[in-house]
């Protein structure tokens, strides 16, 4: 390669990094894939959350806050051993990830989500596996990617707000143009939500920089050596501020120069926590594959007869012991995960090879999830896979979930639901149909259908 | 490492950056990317570090490496790895107890991984009170203590409490006028039998490992209680 293309892919790349978050689908799928893994587990969890995480589990809070004096590891739940204490964190932790989930203010909830995360798996430790470490880790990096781009409620409510101004743009008159004040102003300023969810944040966080026990720290035992989580965490809301009140102004300061500046280090902070995510999943997958090959039974094939024998790790041990009969499947097994496992990140070089190479991790981690009883680990790494996807597979897999929703959507009636199987509503509405009278019977009984034939027609 | 999404998105990319940037924010633009871009590889490059097996570098730098990655990025990727765990280790527990007639027994021994395994078996969604937490106390307090059961330090110490307060939790036994007094632990290890078709020797006979007898607290009586 002469050094002029040489410069020229580099300019092209440094254009590329600093005017677009990259893989926008692929962050999302991360978004609601493993803030529903974390929701999902929380329910599961929701009778157990006292023995696993409460003031008085096993591991109790006076444990709990020995070992964090320790460790200096970030929980809000060593705070107060209260018992409504831990009840409100721990939904505050369930509702952040629904919220993160779908997408609310995905910027604001991704650091509410973390916080959630971290403060239930640092609280018991020991309660942990591999699924709530990459959950763990994953949480953080999040943080700092623009995962709401698609399929979320920010994005519609951005694509409602580019509708209404192109509304007004193409209106005449007054009335268009007021439309386009309000298309294109709708944002910011009037952003009352917005404003309220911001001055709320910083609130708490007053509030927990002043009362916490222990302290928020600033300069250390933070996320990184030389920051603390009182640091970053100001950092972080007083950047929202500064992004607002650029968004508002953006126009005047510098000619608008201040506001394309945030906005490239917005995405490159996204495509660095990118390519940091994806690396991270490289090295889970490298790592096991590397540990694996110089272990002796991996070597002889036999590894993957033993995991299918222990207790722990074996509910189906007909279907386990079945398997594990074979020397061959054993065999081929074990061999295969060696195989597909250190060859992961190499695959990557190859577009071909790393999408059938990912079709069968996921299948894999599907078996895991039954076979040994592991299967919020698995949702977790299928979730994690899902960021080397293919945009095109994304798209087509998100246009298959909404196809399906708007297909539940038009079957179901809307308006006040139960009407329909309640007796009497029905005999209700069959009398005022009767009687000629049905302008009062309510909303349902003519909706459903009616909608129904608008789409039919 | 492609993200497969370049070509799609171009039409889209261009509405990001509205406007033309000046030299100065040019410069801003290029030192944030390179500090960016720093920050990136140094995050990468530690945890490969923490990760890959203790090496030249890791050696050198544990200190810098350790202060960078604990608590929030500690990580284990070692699944079944070198080696899966060849055996099932069954902690069991009994207790000293008074009656409510006076008379002073020590109960049968109660398998705790057994209560794990029923609750695990035909069950699609396994808690992680039943799949992790005596598994992982159990490991936790081999960690750390020596071979002749003594702490090794504060953690050491940390899992004793941890282990008594999981027996007190899953015995259940000071009600209806019973004194919880002493609880003793032991694990029963049990090799599982090599495939048939390996040619290996049938396994050795469980091999017991019996802690001390245990003063239960009042606090422990705190204990939140599993059934």
């Amino acid at each position: 390669m002469s050094v002029a293309t040489w410069r020229g892919s580099c300019a092209a790349a440094f254009a590329r990094v600093t005017s677009a978050s990259l893989g926008p689908y692929q962050t999302a799928a991360i978004r609601i894939g493993l803030s529903f893994t974390w929701l999902f587990f929380l329910v599961r969890e929701w009778f157990n959350s006292q023995e696993l995480y409460g003031p008085d589990a096993p591991w109790s809070w006076e444990l709990a806050r020995r070992l964090i004096a320790d460790n200096h590891a970030f929980t809000v739940l060593v705070w107060s051993g209260a018992g409504w204490w831990f009840k409100l964190v721990y939904l505050f932790a369930m509702v952040s990830a629904l919220l993160f989930m779908l997408g609310w203010r995905t910027r604001t909830t991704s650091v509410l989500y973390m916080i959630g995360v971290l403060s239930l798996q640092n609280r018991s430790v020991f309660v942990g596996d591999g699924g709530d470490n990459v959950l763990h880790l994953m949480a953080i990096y999040t943080v700092f990617t623009r995962c709401g781009e698609v399929w979320s409620l920010d994005a519609r409510r951005a694509a409602r707000r580019g509708a209404a101004a192109r509304r007004g743009a193409a209106g005449r008159g007054a009335e268009g143009r007021s439309a386009a004040a309000r298309g294109a102003a709708g944002d910011p300023r009037r952003d009352v939500t917005g404003i309220v969810l911001w001055a709320v944040c910083g609130a708490g966080l007053l509030a927990a920089t002043l009362l916490a026990d222990p302290a928020l720290t600033w300069t250390d035992h933070g996320p990184v050596p030389g920051v603390g989580w009182a640091a970053a965490l100001w950092a972080v809301w007083l950047l929202h501020g500064v992004w607002w009140l650029v968004r508002v102004r953006g126009a005047a300061l510098a000619g608008g120069q201040v506001r394309a500046v945030l906005a490239a280090f917005g995405h490159l902070l996204h495509n660095a926590a990118l390519l940091v995510i994806m690396g991270e999943v490289c090295l889970i997958y490298g790592a096991a594959g590397w540990y694996k090959i110089q272990g002796s039974l991996w070597q002889d094939g036999t590894a993957l007869y033993y995991p299918l024998h222990l207790d722990y790790f074996s509910p189906w041990p007909a279907l386990s012991h079945a398997l594990a009969a074979s020397g061959v499947v054993v065999l081929l097994l074990s061999y295969g995960t060696v195989a597909a496992q250190a060859a992961f990140p190499f695959t990557l070089l190859n577009r071909r090879v790393k999408n059938v190479l990912l079709v069968l991790m996921m299948f894999e981690h599907l078996g895991i999830a039954v076979l040994l009883g592991l299967p919020f680990f698995s949702l977790v790494m299928i979730f994690v896979d899902a960021v080397f996807l293919p945009t095109s597979w994304l798209r087509r897999g998100g246009e298959l979930v909404a196809g399906r929703a708007r297909w539940v959507a038009e079957r179901v009636p809307v308006g006040v639901p139960g009407q329909r199987g309640v007796g009497g509503a029905d005999a209700d509405a069959g009398a005022n149909a009767g009687t000629g009278a049905a302008s009062d019977a309510g909303p349902d009984p003519g909706r459903g259908p009616g909608r129904d034939r608008v789409r039919a027609g | 490492m492609d993200t497969d999404d370049g070509r799609e998105r171009e039409a889209e990319a261009g509405n990001a950056a509205p406007v033309a940037l000046s030299r100065p924010a040019r410069w801003i633009v290029a030192l944030g990317a390179l500090a960016v871009a720093l920050a990136a590889g140094t995050h990468l490059l530690i945890m490969f570090l923490h990760v890959a097996p203790p090496n030249t570098v890791s050696k050198q730098h544990a200190a810098t490496i350790g202060d960078y990655v604990l608590p929030e990025y500690e990580q284990n990727w070692k699944f079944f790895a070198p080696n899966p765990l060849q055996q099932n280790i069954a902690v069991q527990v009994r207790a000293q107890v008074t009656r409510p007639d006076g008379e002073v027994q020590v109960t049968p021994w109660t398998d705790l991984s057994a209560q794990d395994g029923a609750a695990i078996l035909h069950n699609p969604l396994p808690s992680h009170a039943q799949q992790n937490q005596l598994r992982r106390a159990w490991d936790f307090y081999g960690n750390t203590h020596d071979d002749r059961g003594r702490s090794t330090g504060l953690r050491g110490d940390l899992a004793e409490d941890y282990l008594r307060r999981l027996a007190v939790s899953r015995l259940n036994l000071d009600r209806d006028g019973t004194r919880l007094h002493r609880v003793q632990l032991r694990s029963v290890t049990t090799s599982v039998a090599p495939p048939a078709w390996a040619g290996q020797q049938p396994p050795a006979k469980p091999v017991h490992r019996e802690l001390d007898w245990w003063r239960v607290t009042p606090s422990d009586l705190g204990v939140v209680r599993s059934w």
